[in-house]
């Protein structure tokens, strides 16, 4: 007669959101631009994908293991999915294939499982690969494709077919084919040829360059700026973070163009170049290397924007979007302590 | 548009959800009384409150209305027995609380006969005191679920002096799903209610009284207007605020209301807000007017596995038992629980009695209820940010308290305001890694709360100690002291005599010198 029920506390009703949920979201928001990206520099991307897929979940698996951490919630949870593509779209697509395996390596098992596993990173794991492959192997991150538009219009440069990708990939490249092949990615050629004292416009006025930033890889940020659209829709991120980073890169790189536009990019330039769209959307969005508050969000966000135009401005690297974002990880307990938000009841200017 | 009591339009508390409904089932029928059950398990407590003396022995015959147990606390509360019958145990039972915590309970046996208590007629209250006096004689506690004893709300401000409630909100805004008691009494008691709600008024001497109800109820707001044209009532208004959850919460219906926020740690008095349920002016009308203490209540019984959900007409102390047989209750429940899905109680048996704010039974089968999957870890997505009524950081909190392989760092989640958490779960409903995060909040509240009375304990303690070292230290001294100077005397006197006896030698020789000579 005496029945006994289940007591565990409330909520007592389900809803239906799970981590795989919002990391699927994240992973159909990229595949927009990775279509784009296959539309304008080949099958690469592709192979890349599966290289560092592949080897995330290798990796993933061996951790978990030896972590003794349970598998199947661990594996499922679709977040080593996200760290591989967020990765594959930073790096070149006829990059050799060990890039992909060095870089998972560094994003999955230091940076993510090192640091306690899924939720307790400091670092945005696919940063943490991009960056130690940016210093490890800068040659491999300087060879690009040419965008297929151009592929057209000029004799110098060829499609690469799909076997020689594969034998471009796996097996390395003959030094002659890579003048006939590859390009520098925009920022790249922009560093170089000022470096070689040419002025932006003339740098600019090269083929690969489009309306603002380089041909095709403006269309991916385009592309980037809908699948980001499509997390805020279906409110996984929210507008702080690529509201705050985008216009912060628009105002910030505004002066140094004033001051002089032979030497510095149009802000315009800025926001289609590189990393930027990504990090606006996908990568200074992630919750767990970020800040938590809105005030906070706003201020990482900043701090992206302004290191990136810095480092693009005066460092040695084309691009900075990694560098900055790992360095506003590294400030973001900071800025978290700084911003607890004042909660209902206690806001300044309140009754007593 | 309505006419706003107040000048500001209608705002927006942070966050919140919107969940379904699921009232509609249970609304729908009209009341039906649950009748006399076998035995009536009356819990003597309020909800937080403490509790009341029983007056009554063992064996007793007690009439309706009498009073069973009396306060011996301002908190306490007046029972009655919810009808004539025999005593027949006075002891610590599950009750109806959190985790089905054991209180006295006073079980009585009904002996059918419904026989009343014979009461001399009283006269109608005179002013706020008089009605201040039968509210607490009736027993009368806040409905609507945290049980506050109703008459403190309004003895605060002469407490205090201060008398400053201006609004009385009388709350029909019940935001949690299934719950459909509050819409059903508005349905069928619309004039009791504004009855009610204006003795509440003459007791807060308030100037206005706002009827709130939510925006997903269509017929109460016309009825209750209807009625109070006709009475030509203008102090009263019925406005309808949207539903989100927790928009019945005080806090939050005080802001969606009038704008303002109740500082942290005080009573909506500070914003001039006295709040009641609307289930507790109905209580406040039959005190008053019919003379009727507070025995019964309106119970939602409802949930998945209930055939004929309904609300149900319940002696207080009624087992759920009795009206899960009533309301024809299939075999799969998997949770029972008291009060709504979002904040209620889960029970671990039927065998415990409805008290005065009991106003849901809700019957959930396996596949309703909550899956008990793993927690994954927090991702810091920031969904429970959103969410949060309160405004605060639900997965910084997370962090401070779990300590995530560390030890906790309890202080941290002070600083990140735990104390000002409603416990509405908002925050473990949408939780991506099904974290339940209010049991971590609850933790740190009460692991806190106990650590700031072991330390006071300490300190007085430390206190007591260093004020006995003091004084001990003290008279040390002072003995020291005088026997330094004692010495010092004796000293003197040692020194004195040796020159008195030097000297004396002294003219001792020279006498003896002088003699030779």
């Amino acid at each position: 007669m005496n029945k006994t029920f289940n007591t565990t506390s409330a909520p007592h009703i389900p809803s239906r959101i799970s981590v795989q949920k919002v990391m699927l979201w994240v992973c159909l928001a990229l595949l927009p631009a990775i279509l784009a990206h296959v539309f304008y520099f080949g099958l690469g991307i592709v192979l890349q994908m599966i290289l560092a897929t592949t080897s995330a979940y290798l990796f993933e698996w061996w951790c978990l293991k030896w972590r003794k951490q349970p598998l199947k919630p661990f594996i499922t949870d679709l977040s080593a999915l996200v760290t591989a593509w967020l990765f594959v779209l930073c790096i070149s697509p006829i990059a050799p294939w060990y890039v992909s395996v060095v870089g998972m390596f560094f994003a999955i098992v230091v940076a993510k499982h090192l640091y306690g596993g899924l939720g307790n990173n400091i670092f945005n794991p696919a940063m943490v690969g991009f960056a130690v492959i940016l210093i490890a192997f800068p040659q491999s991150m300087s060879l690009w494709l040419p965008p297929s538009e151009l592929i057209g219009l000029s004799q110098t440069v060829e499609p690469l077919s799909f076997s020689e990708l594969l034998n471009w990939i796996f097996s390395g490249h003959q030094q002659t084919q890579v003048d006939a092949v590859t390009a520098a990615t925009p920022l790249a050629a922009i560093q170089t040829g000022l470096q070689q004292n040419y002025s932006l416009s003339e740098i600019t006025a090269q083929t690969i360059f489009g309306d603002f930033g380089g041909m095709g890889w403006e269309w991916i940020a385009n592309w980037l700026f809908i699948g980001g659209l499509v997390l805020l829709y279906k409110r996984i991120i929210t507008w702080h973070v690529p509201v705050a980073l985008l216009v912060t890169t628009l105002v910030f790189s505004t002066p140094f163009y004033l001051f002089n536009n032979d030497v510095f990019m149009s802000p315009l330039q800025h926001i289609f170049s590189g990393g930027i769209m990504l990090a606006a959307f996908f990568i200074a969005t992630d919750p767990t290397s970020g800040c938590s508050s809105n005030r906070g969000k706003l201020i990482f966000a900043a701090g992206v924007a302004i290191l990136t135009v810095l480092i693009r401005n005066f460092g040695s690297f084309p691009d900075g979007v990694a560098f900055a974002i790992l360095l506003m990880n590294m400030s973001a307990p900071l800025i978290d302590r700084l911003t607890i938000p004042a909660p209902y009841g206690k806001k300044p200017g309140a009754l007593p | 548009m309505v006419n706003r009591p107040t000048n500001q339009s209608q705002s927006h508390f942070h966050g919140g959800l919107v969940l379904r409904h699921h009232k509609k089932s249970s609304c729908d029928p009209a009341v039906k009384s649950a009748g006399i059950p076998n035995k009536l398990m009356i819990a003597l407590k309020a909800n937080r409150g403490v509790a009341a003396e029983p007056v009554v022995k063992i064996g007793d015959h007690v009439l309706k209305g009498q009073v069973i147990a009396g306060p011996d606390h301002p908190f306490g509360t007046f029972a009655h027995a919810p009808t004539s019958g025999i005593v027949t145990a006075i002891d610590e039972q599950p009750t109806a609380g959190s985790d089905a915590s054991e209180a006295l309970t006073i079980t009585i046996k009904p002996d059918g006969q419904e026989q009343w208590l014979g009461t001399e007629h009283k006269c109608l209250p005179e002013n706020r005191f008089e009605i201040i006096e039968q509210i607490r004689q009736a027993g009368i506690i806040g409905m609507g679920g945290a049980g506050f004893p109703a008459h403190i709300k309004y003895q605060q401000d002469t407490a205090t002096i201060q008398h400053n409630a201006t609004t009385l909100i009388i709350n029909g805004a019940e935001c949690e799903p299934y719950i459909s008691c509050d819409e059903r009494l508005m349905l069928d008691h619309p004039v009791e209610i504004i009855k009610g709600t204006q003795w509440l008024i003459k007791a807060a001497e308030a100037q206005q009284a706002i009827i709130a109800i939510e925006d997903n109820i269509g017929g109460v707001k016309k009825q209750l207007d209807e009625q109070l044209k006709q009475q030509q009532i203008h102090n009263i208004t019925v406005v309808k605020v949207p539903t989100i959850y927790p928009t019945g919460g005080e806090k939050q219906l005080i802001k969606v209301l009038t704008g303002q926020e109740v500082p942290s740690g005080q009573t909506p008095l500070a914003v001039g807000v006295v709040m009641q349920n609307v289930a507790t002016a109905k209580a406040v009308y039959d005190a008053i007017e019919l003379q009727r203490p507070l025995i019964d209540r309106v119970v939602t019984v409802t949930g998945d596995s209930i055939k004929q959900p309904r609300n149900y007409l319940a002696l207080i102390g009624t087992p759920f038992a009795h009206l899960l047989r009533l309301a024809d209750c299939q075999d799969d429940v998997d949770k029972l629980v008291v009060g709504g899905p979002m904040m209620g109680y889960a029970m671990p048996h039927e065998q415990i009695g409805i008290e005065k704010t009991t106003n849901c039974l809700l019957a959930l089968p396996k596949d309703c209820t909550k899956p008990e999957i793993k927690a994954m870890p927090c991702i810091r997505c920031g969904d429970c940010v959103k969410v949060c009524p309160q405004e605060l950081l639900p997965q910084q909190l997370l962090w401070y308290i779990n300590g995530n392989g560390q030890a906790n760092d309890l202080e941290k989640a002070r600083e990140h305001h735990v104390f000002d958490c409603i416990e509405c779960g908002a925050c473990s409903w949408v939780c991506p890694s099904h974290i339940n995060l209010v049991d971590f909040y609850r933790f740190a509240k009460s692991e806190l709360t106990y650590l700031d009375h072991k330390r006071a304990k300490a300190d007085q303690a430390r206190l007591r100690h260093e004020n006995r070292e003091a004084r001990m230290e003290r008279i040390k001294a002072e003995r020291q002291a005088k026997r330094r100077q004692k010495t010092a005397q004796l000293a003197d006197k040692d020194s004195a005599k040796k020159e008195i006896s030097a000297v004396l030698q002294r003219i001792k020789q020279q006498t003896q010198e002088t003699a030779d000579e």
